[in-house]
This record gives C-alpha cells, sequence and structure tokens, in this order.
C-alpha cells in the first residue's frame, strides 16, 4: 500500500497479502481449489479414485491406494484434534486400535458374537467416543505439554495390555481367560457385509474406504465451516482469549477429543475387516508417526494436505519396495530438488555436471590404484539407477563402506546447510551429491523398511524448519 | 508380611539403581524443558547412543583373551567418551533441528523432535542392525563382588551405578546452584527474554544446557549398559518415555523434581514387578503418573505459578 487511506483498517484491507497468494502452477492450483466447492472435488476424488480398479488389475497398486484411504480417515480425525483444536494427542492411535478390536469381537469366533456389519460399526463409533471421552475428560485437564505424556502413555497401555491380557482371573469363572488373543491377535474376522453384500476382495474394500474417506472429508468440513469448527481454531490459535471470549474451552477440547476418538475408531474397525484380523503390533508407534507426518506434510487443518500427505506418506513408502521404481523416483526426486532449490537454474546443471565429471575422476582415481577392490552392482532393471550403478566405483565390501558413507554423509549434510556464501555451498554441494547416490545404491535401496522410515523423520525435520504450516497449509502471518 | 520385609532391603536396591538410571535421563529432559519449553522427544535415542559409544569403547579396549588392564581406567574411559558424545550430539541437534523453530509454534519443535528421534533409531538400525549387543560387564567387574546385608545384596556393579549417579547429580547440583552459568540458565528458565536483556547469552546457555543434558543421558546409556548389558537400537524409547515420565512426575523443568521422579518410578516398577507381575509394570509406571498429575498437575515439586499472558 502506498498511501493511507482514511476510515479503512489497513491490517484488514492488506488481508489478503498477508495471506500470500503463490504464482505459477502452485498458484493456479490454489485459485481454482477455493473457486471449486467442496462436494466437487469429492466426486472428483470418487471418481478418479473409482477409475483406478477399471484402468488396473494389479491387486497391489489397489492395495496402496486402499490403503491411502484408510490412513486419511484416520488422519482426518487426527487433523479435528491436532489441527483444528491443537491438542497434541499422542495415543491417538490407541482409539484406532479400541475401534479394530472392537470390531474383532463383534465379529469373530474368538467371542462367538457376529453382529451385522451396521450394528457392529456404530457399537464401535459409540465404544471409541466413550473412551476418548474417558480418556479426555481427566487429561484435558492437564496443562499444555502434559497433555503429550498422558495420551503418548495411554497409547503405550493400550497396545501393552492388548499383548499381555491373555491370562485374566475374571471372577465367576475358574479358568484365567483369554482377553486379547495376546500377540497372536485375532484372526479370522467376518468380512464387511452391507445390505447382505460381502465385501472380498481388494477392489471391494478399496471402494468402500473410497467412499467412507469421501463421506469423512465432507463431514469434517461442514465441522471445520461450524461454529464449533471456528471455536476449535479459536481455541488453537490463543486458548486464554478464546476463554476470555466465553467459549467453554474444556467442553470444546473434550468434543474435539471424541470425536477425533470416533474417526479413528471407525477407520480401525474397517482396517480389521480388511486386514480380517488384529493383532496389536498394528498400533504401534510407527504408526503414530506416519498419521502425524502425514497431516504436518500436508498443513495442520488442511483438509487438501490430509489427502495429499496420505498420498505421499503411504505411497512413497511403498514404492520403495520395489527397486526398480524407487532408484527411478528417487532421481527423479534429488533433480527437481535440486532445480527448485538452486537458483539460478543453470547453477542447478553446472552442478549435476560437476558431479559427473568428480565421478568420473573419482572412479578412475580409486580403480587405477587398486583395480582387485572394486565390484559392480547387479542392475536393477531401471535406466537411470543402472547408469547410475555402472558410474559409481563400487568397492568389493560395499556394506560396510556404504555404512561409514552413511555417517560421512550426515555430517556433511549438517556442514553444507552451514555455509553461508552461495558459491562454496555449491562446490561443498558436489562432494555431498557424490556420497548421498553411493549411500543410495549401496545401502538405502537395500534396506527399503529403514530407509522409509529414514525418510519420514528427516521429512519432518526439513519440513518443520522450511515449511511450519505443511504443503498445503495457510502461510499465516504472525501478528507479533 | 514377613516375606515383604525380608525382600524389603534387596528391592530398595534394585529400585534405586533402576531410578539412578531414569533420574539421569529425566535430568536432561527436565533441564531442556526448564530453558526451552520443548519436550525433547530425541532424548531417548540420546541415551541410546551413549550405550552404543560405551560399547564400542568398551570393545576397542577389552582384549580379546588375558588379563585385562586397569578395568577402573575403561569405565571412566567409556562413561567420559559416551558424555562427550552425546554433549556433542544433543549440541547438533540443537543447532540444526531446533534453534531455527525457536519462534515457530509451538508444535513446530515437537514434531521436528519425533523426526530427530526417529532418524536416529533408523540410522543406527541402518548402520549398526538391529541386533543385541552386550556389555561384557563381568569381565570389567568380577560377578561375585559384593556387599552382603544379611537379607539383601549389593553387587559392585549396581554400588556404581547408584554411586555414580548420585556423585553426577551432586555436580550437577553444584553446576546450577554456585556457577555463574547455572546462574544463567536458572535466569533464562525464569524468563528468556528478561534474562537477555540482562546481559545473559541466551544462546549459549540453551547450547550448554543442551550439552550437560545430553552427557547426563550418555551417562545413563553407559551405566544402563554396565548394569542391564543388554543394549539396542530402539532401548531409547522405551526409556526416553520412562525418563520423560520421571521428569513428568517430580515437576517438569524442576532440577531435584527430576531425580526424585526417577527413583520414585525406578522403585515403583521393580514393586510392581514383584507384587504385580513384571507385565503389568510399565502400566503400573503410567498409572502412577496419571494419578501424580490428577491430583498435582504440576507434579510433585512443581511450583504452582499462576500463568502470565
Amino acid at each position: 500500500m502506498s498511501r493511507d487511506k482514511i476510515g479503512v483498517d489497513q491490517w484488514v484491507e492488506q488481508y489478503d497479502q498477508r495471506v500470500s497468494r503463490a504464482k505459477g502452477i502452485q498458484g493456479f492450483i490454489e485459485q481454482t481449489s477455493r473457486r471449486l466447492p467442496v462436494w466437487g472435488w469429492l466426486i472428483c476424488l470418487v471418481v478418479l479414485g473409482a477409475l483406478l480398479p477399471v484402468a488396473t488389475t494389479n491387486s497391489f497398486a489397489i492395495r496402496i491406494a486402499g490403503n491411502i484411504a484408510l490412513m486419511g480417515i484416520l488422519a482426518l480425525g487426527l487433523n479435528v484434534v491436532a489441527g483444528y483444536a491443537g491438542l497434541l494427542d499422542l495415543g491417538f492411535i490407541a482409539f484406532y486400535g479400541i475401534g479394530a478390536y472392537v470390531y474383532a469381537y463383534l465379529s469373530s469366533d474368538f467371542t462367538g458374537i457376529h453382529f451385522p456389519t451396521w450394528a457392529t460399526l456404530i457399537i464401535i463409533v459409540v465404544v471409541s467416543t466413550l473412551f476418548g471421552l474417558l480418556l479426555g475428560s481427566p487429561s484435558l485437564r492437564l496443562i499444555g505439554d502434559y497433555l503429550a505424556i498422558v495420551t503418548l502413555g495411554f497409547g503405550q497401555m493400550f497396545v501393552q495390555l492388548t499383548t499381555s491380557l491373555t491370562r485374566v482371573d475374571l471372577p465367576g469363572r475358574d479358568k484365567p481367560v483369554d482377553l486379547t488373543g495376546g500377540p497372536n491377535g485375532i484372526v479370522n474376522l467376518d468380512p464387511l457385509s452391507i445390505f447382505g453384500l460381502k465385501a472380498t476382495t481388494v477392489v471391494h474394500y478399496y471402494l468402500i474406504l473410497l467412499i467412507v474417506f469421501a463421506i469423512s472429508i465432507l463431514i469434517i468440513y461442514h465441522l471445520y465451516k461450524s461454529r464449533v469448527g471456528r471455536a476449535w481454531r479459536a481455541l488453537r490459535e490463543d486458548e486464554l482469549a478464546a476463554q476470555a471470549m466465553g467459549m467453554p474451552n474444556h467442553r470444546l477440547k473434550l468434543q474435539a477429543f471424541a470425536i477425533g476418538a470416533a474417526f479413528a475408531g471407525f477407520s480401525g474397525g474397517l482396517f480389521a475387516a480388511w486386514q480380517g484380523s488384529v493383532f496389536p503390533s498394528n498400533f504401534d508407534t510407527t504408526l503414530l508417526i506416519t498419521v502425524y507426518a502425514i497431516i504436518v506434510l500436508g498443513g495442520l487443518g488442511s483438509l487438501p494436505g490430509v489427502v495429499l500427505g496420505a498420498v505421499i506418506m503411504i505411497a512413497v513408502p511403498d514404492i520403495l519396495r520395489n527397486a526398480p521404481l524407487a532408484g527411478t523416483l528417487f532421481y527423479i526426486g534429488v533433480i527437481v530438488t535440486l532445480f527448485s532449490v538452486i537458483k539460478p537454474r543453470w547453477q542447478a546443471i553446472v552442478l549435476i555436471v560437476a558431479i559427473a565429471i568428480f565421478g568420473f575422476i573419482l572412479r578412475a582415481v580409486l580403480v587405477g590404484a587398486n583395480p582387485d577392490a572394486f565390484t559392480t552392482l547387479k542392475p536393477v532393471g531401471a535406466l537411470i539407477s543402472d547408469t547410475v550403478r555402472s558410474w559409481l566405483p563400487i568397492p568389493n565390501n560395499a556394506m560396510v563402506v556404504g555404512n561409514y558413507g552413511f555417517a560421512i554423509l550426515i555430517i556433511l549434510v549438517l556442514a553444507v546447510s552451514r555455509i553461508k556464501r552461495p558459491l562454496w555451498r555449491l562446490a561443498a554441494l558436489v562432494p555431498t551429491l557424490y556420497l548421498l547416490l553411493f549411500v543410495w545404491e549401496t545401502r538405502l535401496v537395500a534396506e527399503p523398511s529403514i530407509t522409509r522410515l529414514l525418510f519420514v523423520g528427516v521429512l519432518l525435520i526439513v519440513l518443520m524448519i522450511y515449511r511450519p504450516n505443511g504443503l498445503l497449509g495457510q502461510r499465516r502471518v504472525e501478528i507479533a | 508380611m514377613d516375606v515383604f520385609l525380608q525382600q524389603l532391603p534387596q528391592l530398595l536396591i534394585n529400585g534405586l539403581t533402576l531410578g539412578a538410571v531414569y533420574a539421569l535421563i529425566a535430568l536432561g529432559y527436565s533441564m531442556v524443558y526448564g530453558v526451552l519449553q520443548l519436550l525433547n522427544f530425541a532424548h531417548g535415542d540420546v541415551y541410546m547412543i551413549g550405550a552404543f559409544i560405551g560399547y564400542f569403547v568398551m570393545v576397542a579396549f577389552l582384549p580379546p583373551d588375558g588379563p585385562i588392564i586397569a578395568p577402573v581406567l575403561i569405565i571412566i574411559f567409556m562413561m567420559l567418551l559416551a558424555m562427550l558424545g552425546c554433549g556433542v550430539l544433543g549440541v547438533v541437534i540443537e543447532q540444526f533441528a531446533y534453534r531455527p523453530l525457536r519462534n515457530a509454534p509451538r508444535i513446530a519443535p515437537l514434531i521436528s523432535a519425533l523426526g530427530v528421534s526417529f532418524f536416529i533409531q533408523n540410522a543406527v538400525q541402518l548402520t549398526l542392525t538391529a541386533k543385541f549387543r552386550n556389555y561384557e560387564t563381568e569381565k570389567l567387574i568380577a560377578p561375585g563382588l559384593a556387599f552382603d546385608f544379611g537379607n539383601a545384596r549389593l553387587s559392585v556393579t549396581r554400588a556404581l551405578v547408584i554411586v555414580t549417579a548420585i556423585v553426577l547429580m551432586i555436580i550437577l547440583q553444584y553446576l546450577i546452584r554456585r556457577t555463574k552459568l547455572g546462574k544463567a540458565m536458572r535466569a533464562v528458565a525464569i524468563d528468556r527474554e528478561a534474562a537477555a536483556m540482562m546481559g545473559v547469552n541466551v544462546d549459549q546457555v540453551i547450547v550448554f544446557t543442551f550439552f550437560i543434558g545430553s552427557a547426563l543421558a550418555g551417562a545413563a546409556g553407559v551405566l544402563t549398559g554396565i548394569v542391564f548389558t543388554r543394549i539396542y537400537h530402539f532401548m531409547g524409547f522405551s526409556a526416553g518415555l520412562k525418563g520423560f515420565t520421571a521428569a513428568v512426575l517430580g515437576g517438569i523443568g524442576n532440577i531435584p523434581g527430576a531425580m526424585l521422579g526417577g527413583f520414585i518410578l525406578g522403585l515403583t516398577e521393580t514393586f510392581a514387578v514383584v507384587f504385580i507381575s513384571s507385565t503389568y509394570k510399565d502400566i503400573v509406571a503410567f498409572i502412577v503418573l496419571i494419578i501424580v498429575l490428577l491430583l498435582r498437575p504440576r507434579g510433585l515439586l512443581g511450583a504452582r505459578i499462576a500463568q502470565k499472558v
């Protein structure tokens, strides 16, 4: 604003500029997303999603897609608790587990009870909501971070109880009773059945999950726009101010907690039906962190963010299991990152060329000095990976060297991030990225399950530092 | 009742050993929380790294066979290197993962801390694999060595753990109560901005806090290795949770509270194992925590301060 206007509050006037709009492709997406109503998006989502089983019969792909929808539902629930109400609930997965176990109790030979699906699902929602209230009502009185520890403890207790409640002396029974099946879980659960139709294949479950996901988004969206939703956001921004405005803080928090728990329980029930069994290990901390990563990645409180976050967090780790695909994706990712981070763009090209030359020189020197110490890696059947593999000098004890390389890589990355001069930094990136490629080919590609968790860890740190509001979060201006 | 009285001294010894380890971990949590109001979820993993540093130092110094020269020196060396290594690690974590987020919304450093924790665990699993490793304590300290008190036996290993932990706590108390740095730390904990205005170098204080807290975690890691022998990449998670619980129990941000909380938790768990069942010891610990928090929302020794706006 060049000039002050009379009678107009500058702060209000400049609102649009402060909620800064991105330009280019990102801006286009943001603009369109504002224009299209939410049900329009949902129809797009469902139609596009429903096309997947038509397009491919690959059950692996459909399974991943189903998993995305399932995790999406779970993340929507967490989004209410952590994203809207701002409560750091680290016991959230326990509600998911409660839902799954209730489903298992009500539809298996373990208890001998076989309820119809609709009744089971209703009971699941009621029970998990009750548990949400039960945990919430005492612990929400705690101040700030104390909530995190109590809920984390609750989550751990759930896993431990389900693992260990196998020989419990109940009054009125002679023998100890097995309440949870222990680490072996409860197996052979009934499939979901709706109006007499049984869901048996992956495609059925995928479609069910997709529709439930869409409906959940719709519910949460309206919740977000409602009076309660606004109150939650006010609570998240400033608890004291919200209270001063007459908001019933405790009740609002409890509502958020219960609704989150209900969604988690429901998705847990669907999960149990889909997997056909439940085990305590399904509800461990890895899942908790994955779900947090989903909502944080997309942007706390953002609904499209949940969809995006679920796609990235579930699809990427699964893709990592497939070495050729993982390799290609990794290299594309590295190149895209380089081009988007390094400005001007030609420097990125120079960098890539420099790495290639550096690699050739290093290879010539090392292999020239001691040709017996080097070997070649088996090609994986993907163009970029195989090119890189034949270009890298691979020592005979690749695993050990790769491990040391990984340790050095961490130090190099930390050091590079500290270099202030752009040119120096560019120069330092050459050996760093070279080492990254080396470690990727020797170690990371070989250990997909560890790599995905490393990836989650790095992602959480980097994202928090560079985009604390997530990929699709509203870029807020902090008022000091 | 007689059985109970006979068991009591031994249980106290075992509980104190466990409690000493918990207390050392809790101190790091509490100190960091005191100056930054940050729950450092990566603290448990720093402790795990400490156990591994101690292990590798021990492997490097233990001859494969033959007599061991100066086992005491080896133990001291293990402790010192683990404390130094963990201290540096803590400072690095602070520099790279928490410092850029100092003015971010409160949830951001928490998530970042979860990320650090995940990263460290999996980096260790990648490079050192997931297998268990065992401290060869019996080579350093003869297993038979013990003090007998009628019903109870205090092995030298356990005595070492308890004494070391208490010595470290006394040093820490001296550092915080008597030195200039400690004064600065307390000032930052009370009001960071005011301390900065009075000429306290806040960044430096935070770095020192992380260094000391992480070094204590490293010491706890080595002590765990010495007394319970088995170490692995995931040990930091449950130990971190316990340390955290202990810190909260005593009143987070409160140094004597963390020690008290650690010992109470250690004793509770030991008694729970004997009188209830070993499978429920963690659950008992959490139930105790929840009860304490409901009765005293700021922990046992936590100050009851009015919230400022």
